[in-house]
């Protein structure tokens, strides 16, 4: 009907300019044919053409008010599975990851699991790419926990002349143009000087709108993670704290390993540090920066044993500090503690992708040895050194000791790499931070184990600093040792300074505080005197520059003291040494052994690095902890990986080495037998209810969560999870806490020990609004105690 | 011939404590250690030897006697060419059990024919002067239960250890031989190459 009246109509229009093609089609066809002909050719010009036009007119219009940014890519574990390469591989070059409509430039499809691999993490494609399959869930690292990080040395630039880029030494990712990079840099590390140049304290976070950014100063070094904003701050923290341990562990001192070797060199370095870090576990481990333990649930405790007699018969060999046992990525078994296991964990993983690798090329050895140097911090090889005395005290701590140290490494994870053994009183910090402690600081005595030591009020000086007098480290470690025993002596006095140290912080009580404090720790000083009775009589001088300083103008006085010091610094040194030592055999005289044999360790590190002039110039900010060379032995046994901290002699030592292998290579190649038969047990059904239980001190996360994105259920528990967490290591006295939102409700708890969080799947949420008896989500502590006894969580 | 049999899985089985980690470490490190830990689950270890002038990689494996770890080392048996029962001189009670040990082997690896599976007998801590179980014990329990080879060693002094081994390997090496003069020739073989897979679509 309608297409008769079209028709019609062009009819009439088209009539005069077509009446020539009409009389030949009508001379050869037959009237009804023609008829139809003419009909469609009418309809094609006047109705189809136009439309085509008028639809392209409107699709261009809208294209120019939309962004063409493709949404957000989120690899889906359940998108974009690959279990078998395309037939394409060799010809495109990509190995058959991609489709063959993927746009290598442009990456028009979103196809992002090939960019997501090998564009963020900014490494070669080649390198990354191929997983077996014990490496698949490690394939999907989450984009918001590092959308940039950068190292930037600030000692490169000085003069105004200084382009930005000379200072960077490390940007990710790595395709950001180089102006942007400047930019970026330049701001961030602009902002960091002014404000603690204001503030008197380092900068550890900025947050801004779409991103915030863990900062972190060592000396002229800035470092600067920026990830998605509703990432908790201690969870980012830790993050930060790990990269640069991680560096800091195979790489030596930052300053040193960068004269050493190249950039590019290093650049690869942090990228892998980068990817493991971010990818390879749940958004969970994440969040909890916990290790990856192999699923204890589902293998045999007796292995476990097995392991840690492997370790031990390890251990008689002398050379031999402490050992763990690796699976597939995850821990097994470890002696070593926490932070250390992580790092020892890197190269395992780094090994694994290797072979995953090799596998497609060539069979691997099904067994092999490496050995390459490590480095560790003082602290931590005492702690492997005399663990009995070690671990001993620090389980009979305090019960505010864990909360303590949750919160020390939100402040900075560098505490761990200062004298960790001595068992930190709750006080120690708050001493860390007090102004009194400010005073002594000039005379050599960087009050702040953790804060002070790597940071430099006035980054300027700190170059000068730098500049005249290399960083001695066997210098600065004895100065924290000596400080902190100070910090004990004088807080055990009065406990009264613990406020005051809160307020130090903001910038502009500051001055005022100071002041107070100066006259406090006056009286302090004169307290306990036969504690630090030679600190203040060796430098005396400086106590007056101290004294001085929290006036008015904070910044002139603290450049004037910081010059005196830096001007007596050569003679007062080592009247302070002596006389720290000293004091530290009268002080710690509960904890001796572990003390003592602290203060021998440094003496240890003097003998390896000597030749460098010690300094005293704590406040100025260069000193990185000492780090020891030591060796890291592996053994690997297809997935099975045996990693030793051995002393550097081992390598050398064919008996010792012989030794370990002997004990230790039937009982691994039997675990291996095991895990392996034992990993093909499939996870049973989740139990209607979604658990988190973290141990704080052994760093291990159990949890009944499915490794990939869950449901929506799952997505909100991880979502709780992390604002609790976030919460938890904020408010040091909240212990039980439930998040809530329409559909469900999450508890948590925590103890000294541990947090554990808990959702209840499918329960009908009766909210009230208003605190009701009736409300569903106060049953919540009760079903969370009865349910996770059987996982062996005991919150009763 | 020497291809298929290159891989000779020998499996150690008997009481707690009688020396089979001993032995396996005896034979494989020629190292003896005093403060062995007990063997959890199963451990083994690899071993290059030329027997006949056959070159064969033994892979000795060591299990655990205790009864508690029975379910931990069951699931190995599967798949071994030999057996080697073990038992100490100076515990009758080790010797009793080797008949248990026999059945508990034959049950969990699923031997089709017992009577012709090369067993090999071991009786452990010879340096031991106080014996329980004689000689003649040991042979006649032996030639009762199939004929099995037997075996006084003693890991401490690496007396006989080597022998006994070498005899598994021949055992097991002789047993293949009569299985392939046994088995028809109208079998599948499983080695030939299949005819163009590629073509069945």
């Amino acid at each position: 009907m309608k297409m008769a009246s079209f028709g019609r109509i062009s009819q009439a229009l088209y009539r005069s300019t077509l009446t020539q093609t009409r009389r030949q089609l009508s001379a050869a066809v037959h009237g009804e044919e023609h008829q139809a002909a003419r009909t469609w050719k009418i309809l094609t010009f006047v109705v189809a053409l136009p439309g085509v036009a008028v639809c392209m007119l409107n699709t261009y219009l809208k294209m120019q008010h939309h962004s063409h940014e493709n949404p957000e890519f989120i690899p889906y574990s359940h998108l974009r599975i690959r279990s078998k390469r395309f037939p394409w591989a060799s010809q495109t070059g990509s190995r058959g990851e991609s489709t063959l409509i993927f746009d290598h430039y442009g990456d028009k499809e979103g196809d992002g699991k090939v960019r997501s691999e090998g564009g963020r993490t900014g490494l070669p494609l080649r390198d990354e790419s191929v997983f077996s399959n014990l490496m698949a869930e490690a394939a999907t690292p989450d984009p918001r926990w590092c959308s940039y990080f950068f190292l930037y040395d600030g000692s490169k630039v000085k003069e105004e002349g200084d382009p930005t880029r000379a200072g960077i030494c490390y940007f990710y990712p790595k395709e950001t143009p180089l102006d942007q990079q400047e930019l970026l840099c330049g701001q961030l590390a602009g902002v960091c000087r002014c404000v603690s140049e204001l503030s008197c304290s380092p900068v550890r976070l900025l947050r801004m709108h779409r991103r915030k950014f863990a900062i972190c100063t060592r000396g002229d070094f800035l470092w600067a993670l920026g990830c998605a904003v509703d990432i908790p701050d201690i969870s980012i923290h830790g993050f930060l704290e790990q990269l640069i341990g991680l560096f800091c562990f195979y790489n030596g001192p930052v300053r040193e390993s960068y004269q050493l070797c190249s950039k590019e060199e290093l650049a690869t370095q942090w990228g892998k540090y980068l990817s493991h870090l971010q990818g390879g576990a749940t958004e969970l481990h994440h969040i909890f920066s916990s290790l990856r333990t192999i699923d204890s649930t589902h293998i045999d405790p007796l292995l476990l044993l097995k392991a840690a007699l492997i370790l031990q018969a390890c251990q008689r060999c002398p050379l031999v500090l402490a050992g763990c046992i690796l699976y597939c990525g995850r821990v097994v078994s470890t002696q070593m503690p926490p932070d250390l296991t992580a790092k020892v964990l890197v190269q395992e993983t780094e090994e694994l992708k290797g072979l995953a690798d090799g596998v497609t090329n060539s069979n691997p050895p099904s067994s092999s040895q490496t050995a390459i140097a490590v480095f560790l911090t003082p602290s931590e090889l005492l702690a492997l050194r005399c663990p009995p005395v070690d671990w001993a005290c620090r389980s009979h701590c305090l019960p505010l000791q864990v909360n303590h140290i949750k919160k020390s490494r939100l402040l900075s994870r560098t505490l761990s790499d200062t004298p960790a053994p001595e068992p930190q009183l709750p006080s120690l910090d708050t001493a860390c931070r007090t102004p009194d402690s400010r005073q002594t600081a000039p005379c050599s005595t960087p009050s702040s184990v953790s804060d002070q030591m790597h940071f430099s009020p006035s980054p300027s000086l700190s170059a000068f600093g730098d500049a005249s007098s290399s960083p001695d480290h066997s210098g600065s470690c004895d100065r924290i040792l000596a400080n902190g025993t100070l910090q004990l002596g004088l807080l055990n006095a009065s406990e009264g300074q613990e406020q005051d140290e809160e307020i130090f912080g903001t910038p502009l009580s500051a001055p005022h505080r100071m002041g107070e404090n100066g006259e406090d720790c006056r009286s302090q000083g004169g307290g306990c005197e036969d504690d630090s009775s030679k600190q203040q009589g060796g430098c005396g001088e400086d106590g007056q520059a101290a004294n001085r300083e929290p006036g008015s103008e904070p910044q002139g006085a603290r450049h004037t003291s910081d010059e005196e010091q830096l001007e007596q610094k050569g003679g007062r040194e080592e009247e302070d040494s002596g006389g720290k030592r000293e004091q530290i055999d009268r002080n710690a005289e509960h904890r001796g052994r572990a003390r003592r044999a602290y203060s021998e360790e440094p003496g240890k590190n003097e003998r390896i690095q000597g030749g460098k002039t010690p300094t005293c110039t704590s406040t100025l900010g260069v000193q990185q902890p000492p780090l020891v060379a030591m060796a890291l032995y592996q053994h690997r046994v297809r997935g099975l990986v045996l990693a030793l901290l051995v002393e550097p002699k081992f390598q050398s030592d064919a008996a010792a080495k012989e030794e370990v292998h002997h004990s230790s290579l039937a009982s691994l190649n039997g675990l291996e037998a095991h895990l392996r038969s034992t990993r093909a047990v499939t996870p049973g059904p989740p139990g209607g209810y979604t658990f988190a239980h973290y141990d704080c001190l052994q760093n291990t996360l159990t949890t009944n969560l499915s490794g990939g994105a869950g449901g929506p259920l799952e997505r909100s528990f991880v979502r709780a999870t992390s604002l609790l967490h976030s919460h938890f290591s904020q408010a040091v006295t909240l212990q039980e806490a439930i998040v809530r939102n329409a559909g469900s409700a999450v508890y948590g708890t925590r103890s000294t020990a541990q947090e554990t969080y808990f959702l209840q799947q499918g329960a009908t949420a009766r909210n009230s609004g208003v605190p009701n008896p009736q409300d569903s989500a106060f049953s919540l502590p009760s079903k969370a105690r009865h349910r996770l006894l059987k996982h062996g969580v005991n919150l009763l | 011939m020497a291809s298929k049999s290159s891989l000779l899985k020998v499996i150690l089985l008997g009481d707690g404590g009688v020396g089979k980690s001993s032995l396996m470490n005896r034979y494989v490190t020629n190292k003896f250690d005093t403060h062995l830990f007990h063997t959890i689950g199963v451990e083994f270890l690899n071993k290059d030897l030329e027997v006949d002038g056959h070159m064969v990689t033994m892979q000795i494996w060591d299990t655990a006697g205790q009864e508690r770890f029975r379910s931990l080392r069951t699931p190995f048996y599967r798949g071994s060419d030999c057996c080697l029962l073990t038992f100490s001189v100076d515990d009758s009670q080790s010797f009793l059990n080797l008949a248990n040990w026999k059945k508990e082997f034959i049950y969990y690896a699923d031997v089709k024919e017992p009577e012709s599976f090369p067993f090999v007998v071991l009786g452990n801590k010879l340096d031991v002067t106080e014996r329980q179980v004689s000689l003649e014990e040991a042979r006649q329990w032996c030639r009762d239960n199939g004929g099995h080879p037997y075996f006084e060693t003693s890991a401490k002094d690496a007396t006989n250890v080597a022998a006994a081994f070498e005899e598994a390997v021949r055992r097991v090496l002789a047993a293949e031989d009569r299985a392939e003069h046994l088995i028809p020739t109208d079998t599948v073989n499983l080695h030939r190459k299949p005819r163009s897979s590629a073509s069945c679509c």
